[in-house]
């Protein structure tokens, strides 16, 4: 892959700018039950970024799975800090909005959540340096080497 | 796409004029409307919350802005299982820790907001549940899909804090499992060539659950070759384990739910793409992938995941006949308060206290932090705590029909039928 910069044109979910290292997840992961949302940390022991913690990134995820406390796991850890500065999804995920518009609500915090194409979700790599702007564009900047 | 349609009262309430609570309960149902793609919302009869149950800080934030800026509920709306028992704050102690504290305080939000405090999994074992065709908000996933294939409401899986919006709005997207083409069947599970014993047994609903929840994907299944003794006690086990092992918030069972009265119904007219037959062995396999039996000794019984109904209270008092479980095994038993009041008024509660059995409720003993006593080897009846305590709890489960938990629970060790060893 090339190193040099480009662009993605994403779908709003829920609006907001942020800049940060991109953190790719390759699994769908819940955020009840496989996720700590006191550390930000992945706790879901058949997942392949289990361990990692997610505080500070720009989370690349295809979606959130199963349970109805999903939304509840991302306001608490967007509240206490250990949570991302954004959410890239692959699917149109109404929980981790849900629990991004409440946390952005309550806590006075402008988190964005987007959606891109599955393609689009390929070319963007561990690491590599995102910013964010309110219409949704994507501007990624491939981390050097 | 088309701007979201609103209604004038949808508009009042999203410019304030109804308080600040129902302004932000609108301003995220408009969210969901946008997340969904639907241009239309649509009135809901009925909602059962799930935002009670204690996940950290936020939870309790949500729910007292709401307080504090006026929300009132706009239907009826009981409330799923909390973390901590309010019958019985000694199972997870409010003193022992804040989140503990927090978990009892969130509940007790949720009764000054208005909720019905049901505290179930199992809200439809109630008398006054949702009819045929009625939308409603459904969260916990067994519910979900309870209410969804057995009784033929309408529901998606909602999260938490949209749940709780709601049921202050009354309003959800019409999106999904509201919209009568998503409801039709995908695909077929035929169980006919599972011999009729094995189909007689309650545990075959539990593996035949979780076998259709690692097969279906995101399709609607059907099934065809349920026996006629298949009652809601079994469909329950289905949704259950259909909704830990995967995702199946509707399902149909041809001939017996509401909306698959023919297998041309089920599947409004269109042909099954694809059939599969589900076979003994695929049920062995269910049955060891939920836990195999170790050379541990045997610790304790868990049954009630989902709450333990009327029927299986009378089925479990019949199968003790008398007998009791043996000495330093312990043994739990979840439910709802309306059904424990049921039980208690044919003196079962009694009788099974005698016999050893802890009865709770309010609340569930699969998740953390563990009730007092709960590790080591397992048993349990319900495919989904066997799913999930092994992940959350120090313990390993087996799971057994109601039949064999209690030989085991009364001989002291995992005591198993015939069939599975066949």
């Amino acid at each position: 892959m090339s190193s040099a910069s480009f662009e993605i044109a994403a779908n709003v979910l829920i609006p907001g700018r942020a800049a940060g290292a991109a953190l790719v997840l390759t699994d769908t992961l819940s955020f009840w039950g496989g996720f700590d949302p006191q550390t930000g940390e992945i706790i879901d022991v058949h997942h392949p970024q289990y361990r990692q913690r997610v505080g500070g990134s720009i989370l690349i995820i295809p979606e959130s799975r199963g349970s109805a406390g999903t939304p509840g796991g991302i306001a608490e850890t967007l509240r206490n800090g250990s949570g991302p500065r954004a959410f890239v999804l692959g699917e149109r995920d109404v929980n981790i909005s849900v629990g991004a518009l409440v946390a952005n609500r309550l806590y006075d915090l402008s988190i964005p959540v987007l959606e891109i194409a599955t393609q689009a979700m390929s070319e963007i790599e561990y690491g590599d340096h995102i910013e964010i702007d309110l219409d949704g564009t994507i501007s990624v900047n491939p981390r050097a080497g | 796409m088309a701007a979201l349609q609103l209604n004038r009262l949808d508009q009042d309430r999203l410019d304030g004029k109804l308080g600040k609570a129902m302004q932000f309960a609108m301003e995220t149902i408009v969210s969901a409307a946008h997340v969904d793609q639907v241009n239309e919302l649509v009135d809901i009869s009925f909602a059962h919350i799930d935002a009670c149950f204690y996940n950290g800080r936020a939870h309790l934030d949500f729910v007292n802005y709401m307080l504090d800026h006026g929300a009132t509920l706009a239907v009826p709306s009981w409330t799923n299982n909390g973390l901590v028992s309010l019958n019985d704050l000694s199972l997870r102690d409010p003193l022992a820790s804040r989140e503990m504290n927090e978990a009892r305080q969130l509940m007790q939000a949720y009764v000054r907001l208005g909720c019905n405090p049901v505290w179930t999994c199992a809200p439809y074992q109630l008398p006054d549940r949702p009819r045929l065709g009625e939308h409603i908000v459904g969260s916990e996933s067994n519910a979900v899909s309870f209410y969804n294939s057995v009784i033929g409401a309408r529901s998606n899986k909602y999260g938490d804090y949209l749940d709780v919006c709601a049921a202050i709005t009354g309003r959800v997207p019409f999106s999904k499992l509201h919209r009568d083409e998503a409801r039709a069947a995908e695909l077929l599970f035929d169980v006919s060539a599972i011999p009729a014993a094995i189909r007689a047994n309650d545990l075959f609903y539990h593996l035949l659950g979780h076998v259709i929840g690692r097969k279906c994907g995101h399709r609607v299944p059907a099934i065809a070759g349920l026996p006629d003794s298949c009652n809601e006690d079994d469909l329950k086990a289905i949704s259950a384990a259909g909704s830990s092992s995967g995702s199946v918030p509707l399902f149909h069972a041809i001939g017996i739910t509401p909306e698959a009265g023919t297998l041309e119904m089920a599947f409004q007219g269109k042909r099954a793409r694809q059939t599969i037959q589900i076979k003994f062995e695929d049920l062995r396999q269910a049955r060891d992938e939920l836990g195999r039996n170790s050379d541990r000794p045997l610790a304790g019984i868990a049954l009630g995941t989902p709450h333990f109904s009327y029927s299986e209270f009378q089925r479990l008092v019949e199968l003790l006949n008398g007998r009791s479980a043996a000495p330093g095994l312990n043994c739990y038993l979840t439910t709802s308060r309306h059904v424990y009041q049921q039980a208690q008024e044919q003196g079962w509660t009694g009788l099974l206290e005698q016999a050893g059995f802890r009865i709770i409720t309010d609340t569930c003993t699969y998740f953390s932090p563990a009730i007092n006593g709960l590790r080591g080897k397992i048993m349990t009846n319900s495919a989904k705590w066997a799913y999930y305590a092994p992940g959350m709890l120090p313990v390993e489960a087996v799971i057994g029909s109601l039949g064999e938990c209690v030989e085991s629970a009364v001989n002291g060790r995992v005591m198993l039928d015939q069939w599975e060893r066949a």
